[in-house]
């Protein structure tokens, strides 16, 4: 009767729970993660095909040296369109995904700070994909 | 006899009240306004209100290029994404007159499948609460994880996949991803098991739910409405099996029916069509074909030919559509979406005229509607 | 001994024979209800932690160390910070009464809950608030106050939903008052006294839930209803109602709503584990162990609380017409069974 929902239900009392201590433990992120992408200078010719492509009008190409895009994370939808037909491969995603900010200015990424190291590899909290 | 949407009267006798299940309620999957007429606890009137989160996603759609599409269509129904993307991709193929690859066609029912295992665990998850039994609902929501992490590791993004491109897609499978699948897919199968036996076994829930909001098979052909409610009621109409898309005429599985069309059906056919989604994927990940999973050269800026073109598919919800008139240049003319939520939306105010107000959430639950799909 | 008999000649100073006696007595009663108030603390703090394990997740774990032990009391500073708000179209001294009237009843009930029995120099002293000869006909009349803190609510607050709620409440609870009255009564008839430590002093040998399952079960399921947990929160089903009575709550008003029902739980589970579980007399064969009774009432409300949370996390709930058919075609033959079944063994053991 109701009684196998009360056997059950126990019974789960004794399996492991399966919440995940976020920020201490951060989760295992595939390698085709698709997280802020990060710009490689040497690459990009500054032809503009990323910023044509992008559905929601995020990418903006500016002078600063060359021809360089620069993104808004505001409204970043991160579908990936940007990376896959840019001509060079100029473009990757890594899987840094903790990109809050206090200020509105703050979320639009120069070209600098899409070139720089990528923050969440150099402080370690990038998982590796299990098999 | 048809069923027309009538206006709501006020109440006439002391003892009717006039309750707004409204925008904002804890019951809903999204805003709607649901007005009921009762009497006690009897309803005697209803009548549904849409439009609270209508986004004008049509309009949008034909300022946009065909590639920009791809990922705003993944959002018609964030929970069943794929499905909108898949029917999307095919309807531009066939405008474009190219086929996708073999290796794609695969690829792509595997994360279709994928998609409706964790829509369905998610629907009945939603219903397990409107009932009262919060356990239930954590329960699916544990499977849900294992499932969503399967499909992060191929597309690379959990809900809103934006995967098939045309053509082919966008990833292939990473390496070591069949024992993974099968490892998870092995265990969720037991769990599923274990939660249809604990819930057709609770004298209960199935006082709650038998005999409750009975759709009657005449009914639901009337108001369009497809996908696990009509199955329920007995009728064998799934797309997969009526007109094969991708490579569903050569993969061996069941359509699920049942003959009661009460809620508990409704909820036994989303159950079963989950272990038969475990099964596709198991042989497509044994008869994959080795070779390209996308087209040699993807131009960024795609012209079809002028003409119009309608693809289906069977939606974890119904039947989806896409009706996409193109006159040769990058963005489309117009762009129609037939929406599954809409018409099993519509089909709830008659099926809540006789029964008592603490059906409504069952039965409106069961029917799994997706308001964001259904204002678009 | 001699250390012993000093100190109960000077308990019995303190408590009898003084002329502040009946003050200090009240400071005690006090006492013993903000004891019973901690245990209802204790078990807010049991369900969030227990349902969790039930349910495959953790409960609170960050305020307080590990195991999140002052989460309570950072959501009743949270609850104090709020804005009180009367709706406009409120009754504003139901709205006001109606937790206070909840919450009162729970502290009369407790009026007369036993911990122990102590005998000192061939007297008999209950640790309780007031020992009365009819204690358990108190108790009944007393439990049907809470009816009246709900529905005060529900019609007071000026809401549909609330007000709807309340008509199901007021339903459900007449429907299980019955019921619960009965087997309180077959208990007395068994253990031949209406007081409820003659009831627990009657079962130094067996307990009654051996001697009357069917009572146990019937007035544990009328028990759940009148308190108002799952499968029997139809009137807080957020689903059709919102919140149902206290839907109108906000701040530390609904903080005391909120806290009433788990104060009655806890009343509840106590009420159980003396009429039914033994009270203060350890385990059926094995006897005391040596622990004074104190330890063992609170052992079984423990327990009794446990199970109260393992029936919330596994079962749906019913429908407000299968709770009527339930108290009234059900629960009540059987009871009126279990009354006939009490008196001949009743007979049978004098």
């Amino acid at each position: 009767m109701v009684l196998k929902n009360l056997h059950l239900t126990l019974r789960n009392v004794y399996t492991k729970s399966v919440t995940r201590l976020y920020p201490e433990e951060i989760m295992d992120l595939p390698d085709a993660f698709r997280g802020q992408q990060h710009l490689d200078k040497e690459k990009c010719v500054g032809c503009g095909i990323c910023s044509q492509i992008c559905p929601n009008d995020v990418i903006e190409i500016v002078k600063s040296g060359k021809w360089y895009p620069q993104f808004d994370n505001g409204h970043c939808m991160f579908c990936g369109l940007c990376v896959e037909f840019c001509p060079n491969g100029a473009l990757s995603m890594t899987k840094h995904f903790e990109l809050a900010s206090w200020t509105r200015e703050g979320t639009i990424y120069s070209p600098d700070q899409l070139a720089a190291p990528n923050k969440a590899e150099l402080e370690g909290r990038t998982g590796g994909y299990k098999k | 006899m048809t069923h027309k949407a009538t206006q709501i009267t006020s109440p006439t006798k002391p003892s009717e009240i006039l309750l707004h299940l409204g925008p904002q309620h804890p019951l809903q999957p999204g805003p709607f306004l649901l007005d009921l007429k009762i009497e006690g606890e009897t309803i005697k009137e209803a009548e549904l209100k849409i439009g609270y989160i209508h986004k004008g996603m049509e309009k949008v759609f034909e300022d946009r290029t065909y590639i920009q599409i791809l990922p705003l269509a993944d959002r018609i129904c964030y929970l069943a994404s794929n499905s909108n993307n898949d029917v999307y991709c095919r309807g531009v193929e066939e405008l474009l007159g190219i086929e996708p690859t073999e290796r794609a066609k695969y690829l792509r029912v595997i994360t279709n499948e994928l998609c409706r295992i964790q829509s369905h665990l998610l629907g009945i998850g939603e219903y397990t609460t409107d009932v009262g039994f919060l356990t239930m609902f954590l329960y699916m929501i544990r499977e849900r994880e294992g499932v969503v992490s399967l499909l992060e590791a191929i597309t690379g993004s959990r809900l809103n996949h934006n995967y098939a491109r045309f053509g082919g897609v966008a990833n292939d499978l990473p390496p070591g991803y069949k024992e993974m699948a099968l490892k998870t897919l092995g265990e969720l199968k037991k769990l599923v098991k274990s939660h249809d036996e604990m819930m057709s076994s609770d004298s209960i829930y199935l006082s709650r739910t038998k005999g409750v909001g009975v759709l009657t098979a005449k009914q639901a052909g009337e108001l369009g409405v497809a996908g696990p409610p009509l199955r329920a009621s007995g009728v064998e109409y799934d797309l997969r099996r009526m007109e094969p898309y991708l490579v569903y005429n050569e993969l061996d599985f069941k359509v699920i029916t049942q003959t009661d069309g009460d809620v508990f059906s409704r909820v036994k056919v989303r159950l079963l069509e989950i272990l038969e989604s475990i099964y596709i994927i198991e042989q497509c990940l044994d008869q994959i074909p080795s070779g390209p999973y996308k087209q040699d050269v993807m131009p960024y800026i795609t012209r079809p030919k002028s003409g119009e073109v309608y693809s289906r598919i069977e939606d974890p919800r119904g039947e989806m559509g896409m009706y996409i008139i193109s006159d040769g240049s990058d963005k489309p003319y117009r762009f129609r979406i037939r929406g599954p939520a809409f018409a099993t939306a519509q089909a709830l105010p008659p099926l809540l005229i006789g029964s008592y107000v603490a059906d409504v959430a069952a039965i409106a639950a069961s029917m799994d509607s997706c308001t964001s799909e259904v204002d678009r | 001994m001699g250390v012993i008999d000093i100190i109960m000649d000077s308990l019995v100073f303190i408590f009898a024979g003084n002329p502040f006696a009946p003050w200090i007595r009240g400071i005690l009663g006090g006492l013993v209800i903000g004891g019973v108030f901690g245990g209802a603390l204790v078990m807010v703090y049991l369900e969030r932690k227990f349902l969790g394990d039930i349910q495959s997740r953790i409960g609170p774990n960050r305020v307080g160390g590990r195991f999140g032990l002052l989460q309570l009391i950072a959501d009743a500073i949270k609850l104090f910070t709020k804005e009180d708000i009367i709706p406009a179209r409120a009754d504003k001294w139901l709205f006001i009464g109606a937790p206070i009237v909840a919450l009162t009843s729970g502290f009369l009930m407790v009026a007369v809950l036993p911990f122990d029995l102590l005998v000192i120099k061939g007297n008999e002293y209950a640790i309780a608030v007031s020992r009365m000869d009819i204690s358990i006909l108190y108790l009944e009349a007393v439990s049907g106050l809470a009816v009246f803190g709900l529905f005060m609510a529900g019609w007071g607050s000026g809401s549909k939903y609330s007000m709807l709620a309340g008509f199901r409440n007021i339903a459900k609870m007449i429907g299980y008052e019955v019921p619960l009255g009965v087997s309180i009564i077959s208990v007395a008839v068994m253990a031949h006294s209406l007081d409820i430590v003659e009831i627990v002093e009657a079962q130094s040998s067996i307990w009654f839930i051996i001697a009357q399952p069917l009572g146990f079960v019937i007035f544990g399921i009328a028990l759940l209803a009148d308190l108002g947990r799952i499968p029997f929160d139809q009137t807080e089903a957020e689903e059709e109602l919102i919140a149902g009575w206290a839907t109108e709550y906000s701040g530390m008003r609904w903080g005391l709503a909120f806290f009433a029902e788990y104060f009655h739980a806890v009343v509840g589970a106590l009420i159980v584990s003396l009429i039914f579980l033994g009270g203060w007399n350890g385990l059926p064969i094995i006897g005391n162990l040596g622990l004074p009774g104190v330890i063992w009432v609170l052992f079984k409300t423990i327990m009794v609380i446990m199970i109260f949370i393992w029936i919330r996390g596994a079962l749906p709930r019913l429908r407000i017409d299968q709770v009527s058919d339930l108290g009234w075609k059900v629960l009540l033959p059987l009871a009126l069974l279990n009354l006939v079944w009490a008196t001949i063994i009743g007979l049978m053991w004098a």
